[in-house]
């Protein structure tokens, strides 16, 4: 009886809403946000959001892409003003494309990911890029009907399967600005083809907080080659008497600090790159095999110095180069956690490349 | 002292029923105004100074036996006609009746109860005793397939009305002497014969006694339904979940009395349980042991997993879309937004009534004569449900969620189970629709709470996946392993004889 009488009262309570239970919304009425641009407004932010391609109906009648826009002196404040400017509940649980703005990331791209990971429809798992010579805004409104979205997820797909440059999410960017102190984050150009709203331009070097600058081209190959992944382009190298192409299928590196006296003397980045031969002209001789070998040595050698000497110039270590060398010397990377960028740029460099070629 | 309502009084139990001697006169009397009670007053070798009145209930008894081996020797054997007055009592219970058996009855109670059970009684004038020979009628539904259980690769035999088809269909299966056949009597009115079956040196003795003193103490008018046995044997009263296994086949019933289970058929009633009930076997088939134990252990796997399904998707569905969008596949999510816009009913709304509309079609379908059941089935469940989705009075993904539920409920080989899984369906789903993922785990929680806390003839319901019993497990309940692996009974049985194999 008294339990009967608990959960009859329990029911009440709960029926009646003084329980803090989460609120029930109908899908039917949401507007759901998939690709959000911030940038730095005239008093405050600007954030536009965009729903990508929608439907309707039974026969999912095409819709076009719904794309508002807010200014406010906060992201919170712009982000809640634009429900009034909806018919729908505006829902930003499906934002996984978020993009900012170059201006609001030389200023401070932290407070965009607190937000990102305090919201509680929003979060860290969204794609983050960053615009580079353009706004956000320009950037979500491109897509026109369709959206910007689908572009942004076929990037993404791409870079993970290595046909493009890397794609990070909001998190991971974050952790690495919390671990590391720099983080490098995918830059995009508006692009000049029809079909291609949007193209890599890069990657951006956050460090603490601002954007420092850009790798791009052979450097942005080099950071990549310097993170063990294999880049995405295609290598030319003219032989004599033919022209090869080829292309690294696999790349590891591994890094360590030489220790003298208990200070760090020496980085030693070992790269390992496994290149596979994508075309020719005539059947590669052991000789020529040879000569391809050292062209690409000294090509991605390049990329790798590239990388590290810009890395060096603005202190960012985003590749966490030092985290990965003192894996083995705890205590002392305890020491000089603090002062690693200045190590970092003033350490001897030791760099070994290997280049592995297959038919 | 006031005399108690009739509401108040106790049930008019009276030991004995009829408290009278035993001679013709009660028992006409007794069975006066009944038009089946048959007597007859036989000259024993025409002699008509000896006399012997047969009765018997019309229909309950075989008329070729009770003429042929029990009034022609009465009316044509010598030997009655000149065997000593005081001899031929005996005479005729030993020998000179063909009947298979003859049994002196001494209190009218006896009597009337074997003319009940299709007996016919010898009078004889003058003596306080009575012979009853069994004559019962052997007029009965023939031996069917197991039309709730089919097997495609397995006996077809299934249980019938007739107590002792049953309990012979049992006996041919497990020809050993240590299957013992007790038997019970039911019911003040019905008086229906209720048989406990378990092997003696298998079955837990303590399991025995219980089910025997529970079937003493069943005290009711009569034992017509399933019901009347599941609902007194075991206290189902608090939970809609099934205590006692049933089944249709005696091979499925062999299997559970192997396993040191032990079993009850009642007369009338073509079903076998068998005790104590564990939720590993409402999820069993008679089939199990019949398929490759690999092919048999996935389809265990599918069966638990449609019972998750039909419990928790319709609460899932709830809690997701209204509570929890974010939970959902972006894709999935803009179907959902998509076909959810010209519906003018809440997805709650919408889910509940569709989870009714589906437990009315199956009503429907089951009350009706199986050829227009069908018809109520196709046109409730596709021209109702498609013209209701094309009016936009409901979602596609609403219809799609509840079907799937309830065609993952089909798979359950206990219609009990699956009943009982439909009621907290609708629980679970209304908890859903309070607060979310957080009352369906609410809900869940009771669920398992409920369960944990069932008992079937002291063993816990939830045995083969607890350690409630301090008894080790015979062979995991989610798979079949291969038959010559699985060498131990289950220890939450309490099996005598843990071994099973070599």
């Amino acid at each position: 009886m008294k339990g009967a009488l608990a959960l009859w009262l329990s029911g009440c309570l709960l029926l009646s809403g003084c329980s803090g239970l989460p609120t029930a919304r109908e899908m039917g009425d949401m507007a759901l946000m998939r690709t959000m641009g911030v940038d730095r407004g005239a008093d405050g932010v600007e954030v536009t959001a965009s729903t990508g391609p929608r439907a309707k109906g039974l026969q999912a009648e095409g819709e076009k892409a719904l794309v508002l826009s807010a200014r406010a002196d906060s992201l919170s404040a712009a982000c809640l003003s634009m429900q009034g400017h909806s018919d729908s509940y505006v829902f930003y649980g499906y934002v996984d494309q978020l993009l900012v703005g170059e201006e609001l990331a030389r200023e401070g791209i932290k407070p965009v990911l607190d937000y990102f990971a305090r919201d509680e429809e929003l979060g860290l798992g969204a794609q983050l890029w960053l615009m580079r010579s353009g706004t956000a805004r320009q950037a979500v409104e491109s897509g026109g009907e369709t959206g910007v979205d689908g572009r942004l997820s076929t990037m993404q797909l791409d870079g993970k399967l290595g046909e493009a440059s890397m794609s990070r999410t909001a998190g991971e960017v974050y952790t690495d600005l919390m671990e590391r102190g720099a983080a490098f984050v995918p830059a995009l150009v508006t692009g000049e083809l029809e079909d291609a709203t949007l193209t890599e331009g890069g990657y951006g070097i956050i460090k603490g907080e601002r954007l420092v600058g850009y790798l791009e081209g052979e450097a942005a190959r080099g950071l990549e080659l310097l993170l063990g992944r294999a880049p995405a382009e295609v290598l030319t190298v003219q032989l004599e008497g033919n022209r090869v192409s080829a292309r690294v299928n696999m790349a590891n590196t591994t890094v360590g600090l030489e220790i003298q006296e208990e200070r760090p003397t020496k980085l030693q980045i070992k790269c390992r790159a496994d290149v596979g031969v994508t075309e020719y002209e005539q059947e590669l001789s052991r000789a020529q095999q040879q000569a391809l070998s050292n062209q690409l040595k000294g090509k991605l050698m390049d990329r790798l110095e590239g990388a590290l000497a810009a890395l060096r110039q603005w202190q960012a270590d985003c590749a966490g180069l030092g985290l990965k060398g003192a894996a083995f010397h705890p205590q002392l990377w305890k020491e000089i956690r603090e002062q690693w960028p200045m190590w970092f740029r003033m350490l001897e460099l030791d760099i070994q490349l290997q280049v592995m070629i297959h038919d | 002292m006031p005399l108690k309502k009739p509401a108040q009084q106790p049930h008019p139990r009276r030991e004995p029923r009829f408290d009278r001697p035993l001679s013709l006169e009660s028992v006409k009397e007794i069975f006066s105004g009944c038009v089946d009670f048959m007597e007859r007053t036989v000259y024993l070798n025409g002699d008509r100074q000896r006399t012997v009145t047969v009765c018997y209930l019309l229909g309950m008894t075989r008329n070729e036996r009770l003429s042929d081996y029990i009034l022609r020797p009465l009316a044509q054997d010598r030997s009655l006609s000149q065997a000593p007055e005081g001899e031929l009592f005996s005479l005729l219970q030993y020998g000179a009746l063909y009947n298979l058996a003859a049994i002196r009855r001494d209190t009218l109670d006896d009597v009337v109860n074997d003319l009940l059970l299709g007996s016919c009684a010898l009078f004889f004038p003058g003596r306080m005793d009575v012979l009853t020979l069994p004559v019962p009628t052997e007029e009965k539904r023939g031996v069917g397939e197991p039309e709730n259980e089919p097997a495609l690769k397995g006996s077809r035999e299934s249980f019938v009305e007739s107590i002792r088809t049953n309990t012979a269909m049992v006996r041919r299966k497990l020809k050993a002497p240590q299957l013992k056949i007790k038997e019970h009597i039911v019911g003040r009115q019905s008086r229906t014969q209720v048989d406990v079956l378990y092997l003696e040196d298998m079955a837990d003795p303590e399991t025995v006694k219980q089910v025997e003193e529970k079937l003493g103490e069943i005290d009711i008018d009569g034992l017509e339904a399933a019901g009347n046995l599941e609902e007194y044997m075991a206290d189902t009263s608090r939970s809609p979940f099934p205590l006692m296994a049933y089944t249709q086949r005696p091979d499925r019933l062999c299997q559970g009395l192997l396993e040191g289970r032990v079993a009850l058929l009642a007369d009338g009633i073509p079903l076998g349980w068998m005790v104590p009930g564990t939720i590993d076997q409402f999820f069993k088939t008679g089939q199990d042991r019949a398929y490759h134990w690999m092919v048999a252990s996935a389809l265990s796997l599918v069966r638990y997993f449609c019972a998750l399904i039909t419990v928790l998707l319709p609460g899932l569905y709830i809690a997701l879309v209204t509570f929890h969008p974010e939970a959902i596949p972006p894709k999935l999510a803009l179907s959902i937004v998509a076909a959810k816009q010209e519906v003018p009913f809440s997805t709650i709304f919408e889910v509940l009534i569709m989870l009714l509309a589906f437990e009315v079609i199956q009503e429907a379908g089951l009350r009706l004569p199986s050829p227009i059941g069908a018809t109520v089935s196709i046109l409730g469940g596709l021209v109702v449900g498609n013209a209701a989705v094309e009016a936009h009075i409901v979602s596609p993904t609403v219809l799609i969620a509840v079907a799937i539920a309830g065609v993952a409920g089909y798979t359950q080989p206990s219609q009990d189970f699956g009943n009982a899984l439909r009621l907290w369906r609708f629980l679970l789903a209304i908890l859903s629709s309070v607060g979310g993922l957080f009352g369906l785990s609410l809900g869940c929680a009771g669920l398992i709470y409920h369960l944990a806390r069932l008992e079937s003839f002291g063993v816990p319901y939830l045995a083969p996946f607890t350690t409630g019993t301090k008894m080790p497990r015979g062979h995991p309940s989610l798979l079949r392993l291969p038959l010559p692996k699985m060498k131990w009974r289950d220890g939450a049985v309490h099996s005598k004889n843990r071994r099973n194999q070599r």
